[in-house]
């Protein structure tokens, strides 16, 4: 997120983080937690949480201050079927339940520019029998906003659907 | 039984040390030895999620020496065994590269490059040709893949085991923090549906029978008491691997044909040379791309005609020159100038490349 820091801020989107400059010289990854991240559920108003990457990624919730507590918190798992740990139902069970507390699913079926309708919704169709095993909600199925219009409102199994604009591309370097 | 981590062909979207963790798996690695270092960990991570489910093993070792020579003790016996390092962990691994060097042993180690010398950066760069290629204090008798894409890692990281058991010389994949980190759609496969088959593995060590009367002694070296011994030793390793080159070197090239400007480059920096040729020929430029996929067995004899017919070579490469003077040396005679857009650490795009063409009027 930090190289996308100062453009998010413009389009109004607080950003609990530091920017790249600010941990010039921290040493080999920088890797001091931000106060405000650590303290990010005590904000006020929306805040949304990117917990994640690599094997790790979910157990990072711990580091935040009431993330046991918190009453208004929603964890969600963002699930990409084309990745071929999370590519069955069978997977994506195992994956969920790996995760401690999980409120919803999110169907994120992608293949970056390969992306096609049919991908979507057939992770669509994998990500709501998952959720139905785990007896939790799938919130909805983000699709990148070129296709956005050619599934409409409503998915496949007719969970809603998120048109995202991508922005991290523009991280790369 | 433990199923095939992959049947047929898949599409898939990952990163880069997912693919190899994937890749490692399809080629029926059996056990991989490793120890963190940034930016190869998920490699291992990966790994460790998935070995249990296939039957393979991991030992996670105390440093990168003994990683490397965990490596050759897995080898040794007969296990189609890996590890994975970068920078200051690539360094400490050349003892034991060394000695597979010296014993002819099938290692396989898959290196991320990050920026150097020393700690450096955790995140990228083309500086570890040169250690990679020739670490160790032997003569630089390695097979060396420098993959661009994740498709290209994925099959390079099988194809690397099958090299090193088939030619018993130590092999590397010579990635980088990029393409460690970064996601694009790959198409993951089992090698049989490509019609790979993986080079069998026989122990080295614990042979059957009694050495000397039912079999031959495996007599394995890696120290020798007199020059000529060592020299005769080398000789025959030396000749082998000329012998293999052939089989061994790939490469790639694109509009070369009537190139009058030939840029060079490996890994991920091709991308960026490739789409740098395009544009040029997009404006009428005799602009070439060619791209070293093997690093060693270097391909001089294969880049000579085409050098010979350009009027310049443009080396790009996030390194100070390690490529460039690769490239020199194979092409020593030959009068085309060389120049180099070196970049050590430092991501390079089209743009770049295509700005210092003009700015050095090599077109």
């Amino acid at each position: 997120m930090r190289p996308l820091k100062l453009k998010l801020e413009a389009m109004g989107i607080k950003v609990l983080g530091w920017e790249t400059r600010q941990v010039t010289g921290w040493g080999e990854a920088g890797t001091v937690l931000h106060p405000a991240v650590r303290w990010a559920l005590h904000q006020e108003g929306d805040v949304i949480i990117d917990a994640g990457y690599g094997t790790a990624g979910a157990g990072t919730l711990h580091l935040l201050e009431g993330a046991g507590t918190a009453s208004d918190l929603r964890v969600l798992a963002v699930i990409n079927t084309a990745r071929p740990a999370t590519a069955t139902v069978e997977d994506i069970i195992v994956h969920v339940r790996s995760l401690g507390r999980v409120d919803g699913l999110l169907n994120n079926t992608h293949l970056g520019e390969e992306t096609t309708v049919d991908l979507i919704q057939a992770g669509a169709r994998k990500v709501t029998a998952a959720a139905r095993e785990l007896n939790l909600p799938v919130v909805a199925t983000a699709v990148m906003f070129e296709l956005a219009s050619f599934i409409g409102e409503r998915d496949i199994c007719g969970n809603p659907v998120r048109a995202i604009k991508r922005y991290m591309p523009m991280a790369f370097w | 039984m433990a199923t095939r981590p992959v049947t047929g062909e898949q599409r898939a979207f990952m990163t880069g040390n997912e693919v190899v963790a994937w890749a490692a798996l399809a080629a029926g690695a059996d056990i991989m030895y490793g120890y963190p270092i940034t930016p190869q960990n998920e490699i291992m991570h990966y790994w460790t999620r998935m070995a249990p489910k296939y039957e393979r093993g991991f030992l996670q070792t105390e440093d990168e020496i003994s990683a490397g020579f965990a490596t050759v003790g897995g080898v040794l016996a007969g296990k189609r065994a890996f590890t994975a390092t970068a920078g200051p962990g690539n360094v400490l691994m050349q003892e034991a590269m060394a000695m597979a060097e010296m014993m002819r042993l099938p290692t396989v180690v898959v290196v991320t490059q990050r920026g150097g010398p020393s700690t450096a950066t955790v995140i990228y760069s083309q500086q570890e040709l040169n250690l990679t290629c020739f670490g160790g204090n032997g003569e630089g008798l390695r097979i060396v893949y420098s993959p661009s894409s994740h498709d290209e890692l994925f099959l390079y990281t099988i194809k690397a085991f099958n090299s090193a058991w088939k030619y018993r010389f130590p092999t590397f994949v010579l990635g980088d923090g990029y393409q460690s980190k970064m996601r694009e759609p790959v198409t993951i496969f089992d090698p049989e549906a490509r019609g790979i088959t993986m080079e069998p593995c026989h122990p080295m060590v614990g042979l059957p029978g009694l050495p000397g009367e039912e079999r031959d002694p495996a007599h394995l070296r890696n120290t020798y008491n007199l020059e000529d011994e060592l020299y005769e030793v080398l000789m025959t390793a030396i000749k082998e691997y000329e012998a293999i080159a052939p089989q061994v070197v790939e490469w790639d090239t694109y509009a070369v044909d009537d190139a009058e400007l030939l840029i060079i480059a490996h890994g991920v920096v091709s991308r960026a040379a490739r789409a740098a040729v395009v544009s040029l020929r997009e404006r009428g430029f005799k602009a070439g791309y060619f791209r070293p996929v093997t690093l060693k067995p270097f391909l001089a004899e294969t880049l000579r005609p085409l050098a010979a017919r350009a009027r310049n070579l443009l080396v790009v490469e996030s390194a100070y020159g390690q490529l460039k003077r690769q490239v020199q040396a194979g092409l020593y005679g030959l009068e085309t100038p060389v120049t180099g857009y070196l970049r050590p650490g430092m991501g390079i795009t089209p743009e770049e490349i295509v700005e210092f063409v003009h700015a050095k009027e090599l077109i």
